[in-house]
């Protein structure tokens, strides 16, 4: 037996669950029915699907060739393919660990919810009350109770990013559970790593199936779905659509981190990879269109529950004003009321014309909300109007702590695998970039961590991946060469790759990553000056604008939806 | 039903006092919203329920302002609507033409808001003082916050994991350096018996040759 012989997957089936726990992450919960909503609801499937098959699927199983070819993690891959290369692995390292610092910080959010859900009233259900008990705290009054928890409880946010407060001693603690609990999935590498992604990967599918039926008998929830799903085709005439389908591809599988190269490092020689690509590939993008579904289910609900409230709050007004008996307006003539009254008591009614009549179905359904801001806002809005609210806030949040802890690993390995390569890495070395990640990443649990979590989304990773993936595909492709490639899958497989992989791999893909890079390029530069969006204690509600100085940077929410770049957690 | 509320506006006005009139600053709008609160269990505003709320409003008068006996004829009421809504005001027991002030009303209902309510089987939001603004009641707080209960137990659940991983790692590598000493030891009897008896461990089990030893058993 030999001593430094690799560690293997104990079966192929741990692998396949590794690259589904690792693709299939908070992106596929918090981005993709957002695009869905803003390209065109059912027509989006088509530029995505024709995205996967193009760019998607060629690229995942380019990564997944090199690294069982190779058997070393992405600096000793590259490094092997070509001397001059080596860098590209590097590049990918790097990125992982930007990732790694300020990913888990999500995880502690995750946690941070699991823990106050087991409480008889969920705390972002009602506003707290001030100090004179006459009325709920200011802040939450003007906001929302499930914005003052995440805002003010979770995360004490600071109005700029210059305002550097102290550690927010809970979020800390949780951050400190979440990398105790990373440390002890990838301590013993693929042994331990391999046990832990038969849960994380299947139990997220468990929770989504029960919210699914969950979300079908809610009240109105039927609307949401409908609105999702009827396809307004025109979207797809709009470039932005072809782009946003592509990049969502891109992040999605997690191309470029070196994680794919790490685990298929530790597969058997002739592991069937190419049938292993496309399934993982599919089962993430059919997740995503599973998420979106109970997604939209849930929006159909809040935006029903939303505005059966205001028709309520509506009707109440129109009782008072005019001291009409308590049964002669219910729900349903609320309309027919208003104009009633407004014919009869012109002057009376013009008084309180302000706040009736604004009560809109389809405007509510129309606010889409993506990323942390729909998981931790949106879905826990929904989750405090369900009845046994305390159990589906449970269910909710482990499954986002499982997606967030299955992406985790594979950065976290991406990391590890390369440096345990050079043998004079030590016993501690996981321990030790754990510590790391820690001490650093508690910058992100700062009263402004939320702001710099927010830049280190938009702009740690993006542009690096989008350079390194097309360095890899054009070194694989014509500095490697794509005989030598083929002939090394053929070692491994038996059999040649198609001529369909050969299409992508040398024409296909590249151009369509330079495109993209292209795009991100002219976007950042005609951007001007970046702008970020910050919760100010005294306005409560979003200031749009706000300029910054050269160091800060960020991008508003209101540009996002038309122009990426695009966060990495996908 | 409608007779009864023209009975009710005629019984109002007869006892109409020129103080009471909608935005006096001596009284409060007071309103009701039965049916949103009970349903089908609501019951029928009429001149019982009035002076059941005059009465209530004579008790709160009572208790806040001791030794005063405020009787029902000093709630006067007024300006009543198909809503359920009115105003009132309140005399002093002692001289009819005084009014007690607002201040006064306020700090009675607010004391006794609570019987007022269970009174009527509403609620704070249902039977509205306009203007008064209901004293909360503050959500428990729990000596120790149970997040950190959980939070406990999670963490200690994983330290506890941490440490068996180490010590079950520790206690294999001493297993594997005892055992390597041991396993010399019995490859080498193992080698004795091989040569005793005459029998290759090691090396491919000839079939021709075990085939030849049955027939000459035989």
């Amino acid at each position: 037996m030999e001593k430094d012989a690799r560690p293997n997957w104990d079966s192929p089936m741990q692998f396949v669950l590794a690259c589904v726990s690792y693709a299939v992450g908070l992106g596929n919960v918090w981005r993709f029915p957002y695009l869905c909503q803003m390209h065109g609801g059912g027509g989006f499937l088509i530029p995505y699907f024709i995205m996967l098959l193009v760019e998607g699927v060629p690229l995942f199983y380019m990564e997944l060739a090199i690294g069982q070819k190779m058997r070393l993690g992405s600096i000793g891959a590259w490094t092997a393919i070509s001397p001059y290369l080596g860098g590209v692995g590097l590049a990918s390292v790097v990125t992982s660990l930007y990732l790694c610092l300020y990913y888990n910080i999500i995880n502690a959010w995750s946690f941070w919810y699991l823990f106050h859900s087991f409480q008889s009233v969920l705390p972002w259900a009602v506003c707290p009350i001030n100090a004179n008990r006459t009325a709920p705290i200011e802040e939450c009054e003007r906001a929302s109770p499930t914005q003052y928890f995440f805002y003010r409880e979770t995360l004490n946010i600071s109005s700029t990013i210059e305002e550097n407060g102290g550690i927010h001693t809970g979020q800390a603690l949780c951050f400190l559970l979440t990398w105790v609990i990373t440390y002890l999935c990838v301590v013993r590498g693929v042994q331990s790593t391999g046990k832990v992604v038969y849960f994380t990967a299947t139990f997220p599918y468990v929770v989504l199936f029960i919210y699914l039926i969950r979300g079908f008998t809610l009240h109105g929830a039927v609307n949401g779905v409908k609105y999702m799903f009827t396809p307004k085709m025109d979207q797809l005439a709009n470039p932005t659509t072809w782009i946003n389908a592509a990049t969502q591809i891109f992040f999605s599988l997690g191309l470029g981190f070196g994680s794919l190269i790490a685990f298929s490092s530790y597969n058997q020689y002739n592991n069937n990879f190419e049938r292993q690509a496309i399934t993982v590939s599919l089962i993430n993008s059919g997740t995503s269109i599973f998420a979106s579904i109970v997604t939209f289910a849930i929006y159909g609900f809040k935006a029903t529950i939303n505005y059966e409230n205001c028709l309520e709050r509506t009707r109440i007004l129109l009782l008072n004003t005019f001291n009409l008996a308590e049964d002669t307006i219910n729900m349903d003539n609320v309309f027919e009321w208003i104009e009633k009254l407004n014919a009869t008591y012109p002057e009376q009614f013009n008084e309180i014309a302000n706040d009736t009549g604004n009560c809109d179905l389809e405007k509510e359904l129309a606010t889409a909300v993506e990323g942390p801001g729909l998981a931790f806002i949106v879905y826990s809005e929904a989750i405090t109007n369900m009845p046994l609210s305390q159990l589906w806030s449970v269910l909710y949040f482990i499954m986002l702590l499982l997606l967030g802890v299955g992406s985790m690993l594979g950065n976290i390995t991406a990391i590890i695998t390369p440096l345990q390569d050079f043998k004079a890495a030590s016993l501690f070395l996981a321990g030790l970039v754990c510590l790391f990640c820690l001490l650093l990443g508690l910058g992100f649990t700062t009263t402004s961590g939320n702001y710099w979590f927010t830049i280190f989304n938009d702009y740690g990773a993006t542009f690096s991946l989008l350079f390194i993936v097309l360095i890899e595909v054009i070194t694989v492709s014509y500095i490697y060469g794509i005989k030598r490639f083929e002939k090394d899958i053929e070692d491994m497989l038996g059999h040649r790759p198609n001529w369909y992989w050969k299409i992508m791999w040398v024409a296909i893909s590249p151009l369509l990553l330079i495109v993209l890079f292209v795009f991100y390029i002219v976007n950042y530069i005609m951007g001007g000056t970046p702008t970020y969006q910050a919760w100010d204690k005294e306005e409560v509600s979003f200031k749009t604008d706000k300029q910054t100085n050269r160091l800060t940077e960020g991008q508003t929410y209101a540009d996002r939806h038309l122009t990426p770049p695009r966060s990495v957690v996908e | 039903m409608l007779d009864k509320i023209l009975f009710l506006l005629c019984l109002a006005s007869a006892l109409a006092d020129e103080r009471c009139m909608p935005d006096t600053p001596h009284g409060f709008q007071v309103r009701l919203s039965i049916k949103t609160a009970l349903g089908d269990e609501a019951y029928v505003w009429n001149e019982n329920e009035m002076f059941l709320f005059r009465a209530s409003l004579a008790f709160a008068m009572r208790n806040h302002m001791n030794g005063q006996q405020f009787e029902v004829s000093n709630i006067i009421v007024c300006n009543e609507t198909m809503r359920v809504s009115f105003w009132f005001i309140v005399t002093s027991p002692l001289d009819t033409s005084q009014l007690i002030d607002q201040e006064n009303v306020e700090a009675a209902i607010r004391q006794s808001r609570n019987r007022i309510n269970s009174a009527f089987l509403l609620t704070d939001k249902t039977l509205e003082f306009v203007d008064i603004l209901p004293t909360l009641a503050t959500l428990y707080t729990h000596p120790t916050p149970p997040w950190l209960i959980v939070f406990g137990v999670v963490m200690g659940a994983v330290g506890a994991g941490i440490i068996i991983m180490l010590v079950s790692s520790v206690v294999q590598k001493k297993r594997k350096t005892n055992g390597k000493p041991q396993d010399k030891d019995d490859d080498e009897e193992t080698r004795v018996k091989t040569v005793e008896n005459g029998d290759a461990h090691d090396g491919v089990h000839n079939m021709s040759f075990s085939e030849d030893e049955r027939f000459t058993k035989m």
